[in-house]
């Protein structure tokens, strides 16, 4: 993006700059983000709620480093997704044929959703901080790691949903995003929802390591984020042009 | 919005007055010149002071368990240490000499000069990158004993400190790409955070690699 | 969204103080800024005096000392952690009146709602899960002691350890800071908010370490991190009461 000359102290350009930087932040930290997923020794394969209670404390006491090293990059760097979130608050509030009430909707399920995924990681850190402790609470912690990282997805359901509605209520003649985003935002809701029936099976597709409620779910969110950085770009780099501060 | 645009042309002149203050006193009298401006200044200071209680806690728990921190600290490689302390100082050389060449309107030449430093701050990073991971592989990880939990972690704040280093080289290298800013006090203040990251490492290198 | 005067607003700001002149800023933004000293005055009672969160007692201590540790303390934490969760409130109003002025710099409100996301996220592992740790904890006596170890360590990991979600509150409110030209907040307030950030990364071991500098309860990673919390709690008072001051009286309300 060219930034024109005569437009650079202006505060629309600053409006324009923030949302680069909030956007380069889902990249940056995405791709720290998962090296943790790949570094956490329980993901290949997602760990069963089968396991017993010793076999959850041996794995806790077998893999320690991995799994604090995993846990708290995911600790430190996974509220980073944030500001990208609010560029999409941003950009609904830009639509012109509708009252904004989807964005500030958007913000608030956001917050609520990334509040939970901000507490998974201290439970999985909490269960590998004491290899004596007793393996039934070991897995207490496991399980609501598990329960609490996998389930909750009602809040990036809604996200979508609401995204999905503002898109097809954006029907004047400067839609913000292209048409077919409001479907995807749909289509991802659809893919991720399942997952909060990890909270009641633990076996089969919709357990916590079942392939609907953690690689659909997980590879969903992922897809979302890479799709919608490419779309935000395209997005922001119009709004910078229509309002005079590139080119 | 619209209200803001005429809220900034007020304040846009004060900016300009913030600016023009900070090499104000060069006019008139021959003051002193506080290169850069105020606030990175008080970054720098806070920071060393903040470093300098990190150092100090360490001496304290070095004093408790000096063995212990004597024999660890003979496992870390002073080879690559020093060659980590060159680099920094080479970057640092790099960046006065870039500051001398803005100031001279040199613009060019501070441009190079500035990737120059940068390059030497991306090696640094390659080289403790390197060293951390010969030293897990031998086995000394942040929870082997005190001394190293302070080894990773003083390098590892000292990291992200260059990291953010190279974040504001950048954005030297885009004031001075763009003929029409090129303001002194930015190139300045970029270099002196750029300094302050190499005296921090020189006192972390004197302190983890070669005290005895 | 043309401006309005508020002729009501600067009426009363004139007739407020008596003939004397009139203090600027607007009456309703005034009364939510003296909540916030207010609120963290009363937070720090809580935490230092009544809960003893602060200082946090020891992660190196056996299942037994944690036990003692909760029956010493159980009424003092039943009195302050109670009176938090009526009060947390305050630090919504706290978050709100700083993103209130950051929208009103000239940087659009990007940053503004990822201060408010992540200060809100952080109140509920980094403020709350160990006021219900503590809570559940002293709620009945005779509770099993190893559960009573758990909600010990799950309390302080949480509080000590919540690190990512204020990282991107001070990452919002630093490159707002930096971009802003109205000047709401002088420019070093966002190096001292990059400080906390600093503070935050060494708090990492607080996962790893049971003693020492790097503990959740060590000179490092707790102490060094509350100071410099202090001074940057401080220093945003005041200059939310100088950007309060500095507001003329007539300014629109916000978008």
């Amino acid at each position: 993006m060219q930034i024109l000359a005569e437009a650079e102290d202006l505060p629309k350009t600053a409006n324009i700059k923030t949302q680069l930087i909030s956007l380069w932040t889902a990249p940056v930290f995405g791709v720290v983000l998962l090296i943790a997923f790949l570094a956490f020794p329980g993901f290949f394969p997602p760990m069963s709620p089968d396991m017993t209670a010793e076999q959850v404390a041996r794995f806790y006491s077998d893999h320690t480093a991995m799994i604090r090293f995993s846990m708290i990059t995911f600790n430190l760097c996974g509220v980073m997704l944030l500001p990208f979130f609010m560029v999409i608050v941003i950009q609904m509030k830009r639509m012109a044929t509708q009252s904004h009430i989807f964005a500030y909707c958007y913000l608030t399920a956001a917050v609520s959703g990334a509040t939970l995924f901000a507490l998974a990681d201290i439970f999985y850190l909490t269960a590998a901080f004491r290899p004596d402790r007793s393996p039934e609470l070991v897995m207490l912690l496991n399980d609501m790691a598990w329960m609490i990282f996998i389930a909750p997805v009602g809040a990036f359901v809604a996200m979508n949903l609401l995204l999905g509605l503002a898109v097809f209520f954006d029907n004047g003649p400067n839609p913000v995003f292209p048409r077919w985003v409001g479907y995807y935002a749909i289509g991802t809701a659809l893919a991720i929802a399942p997952a909060a029936s990890a909270a009641v099976f633990a076996t089969g597709p919709l357990a916590w390591n079942g392939v609907v409620s953690f690689w659909l779910r997980n590879g969903a969110f992922a897809l979302f984020v890479i799709v919608m950085f490419v779309v935000l770009r395209n997005v922001l780099h119009r709004q910078a042009v229509e309002e005079g501060v590139a080119r | 919005m619209g209200d803001f645009v005429a809220h900034t042309e007020q304040t846009a002149g004060e900016f300009d007055t913030a600016a023009a203050s900070s090499v104000s006193s060069t006019d008139g009298q021959r003051g002193v010149h506080l290169p850069g401006d105020v606030h990175m200044w008080v970054m720098v200071l806070g920071d060393l002071i903040i470093f300098g209680a990190y150092f100090i806690i360490f001496m304290v728990y070095r004093a408790m368990k000096p063995q212990e921190f004597l024999t660890s600290q003979e496992h870390l490689n002073i080879n690559i240490g020093v060659l980590n302390t060159l680099v920094l100082l080479a970057s640092s050389w790099f960046i006065a000499r870039s500051v001398q060449a803005a100031r001279a309107d040199d613009h060019t030449q501070a441009l190079r000069l500035t990737y120059f430093g940068g390059l030497c701050g991306v090696a640094f990073t390659a080289i403790k990158a390197y060293e951390w991971s010969t030293k897990i592989a031998q086995g000394y990880t942040i929870s082997s004993n005190d001394f190293f939990m302070f080894y990773y972690m003083l390098t590892g704040v000292h990291l992200f400190h260059v990291s953010l280093g190279l974040l504001i080289l950048g954005i030297t290298v885009r004031e001075l790409r763009n003929p029409r800013r090129r303001r002194p006090f930015m190139v300045e203040s970029g270099a002196t955070y750029w300094h302050m990251v190499d005296l921090l490492w020189i006192v972390i290198f004197a302190l983890l690699y070669v005290m005895r | 969204m043309s401006s309005t005067i508020s002729a009501q607003t600067s009426q009363s700001a004139k007739v407020a103080d008596n003939g004397r002149t009139p203090r600027a800023g607007k009456r309703d933004v005034w009364l939510v800024f003296w909540i916030v000293p207010a609120f963290y005055t009363a937070f720090g009672v809580i935490f230092f005096a009544l809960a003893r969160v602060m200082p946090p007692p020891r992660p190196d201590v056996t299942t037994d000392q944690m036990v003692h540790f909760f029956h010493a303390h159980g009424l003092t934490i039943k009195i302050g952690f109670g009176v938090l969760v009526l009060i947390v409130g305050g630090a919504g109003v706290a978050n709100g009146i700083v993103v209130y002025h950051m929208k009103r710099m000239t940087v659009g409100s990007v940053m503004a709602y990822a201060y408010l996301g992540s200060m809100s996220i952080g109140a509920l592992p980094g403020c709350l899960l160990v006021a219900f740790c503590f809570l559940t904890a002293v709620y009945r006596p005779g509770r099993d002691r190893q559960v009573l170890a758990l909600l010990y360590d799950l309390g302080l990991l949480s509080y000590v350890g919540s690190l990512g979600c204020f990282t991107t509150a001070y990452f919002a409110f630093a490159v707002a800071i930096l971009y802003d030209r109205n000047n709401i907040f002088p420019k070093w307030l966002a190096y001292v908010s990059v400080w906390q950030i600093v503070t935050e990364v060494l708090a990492v071991p607080v996962f790893v370490s049971k003693a020492g500098p790097f503990a959740w309860n060590g000179s490092i990673a707790f102490w060094m991190g509350t100071v410099i919390f202090g001074f940057w709690l401080s220093c945003v008072i005041v200059f939310l009461m100088k950007a309060n001051e500095r507001q003329p009286v007539d300014e629109p309300p916000l978008d």
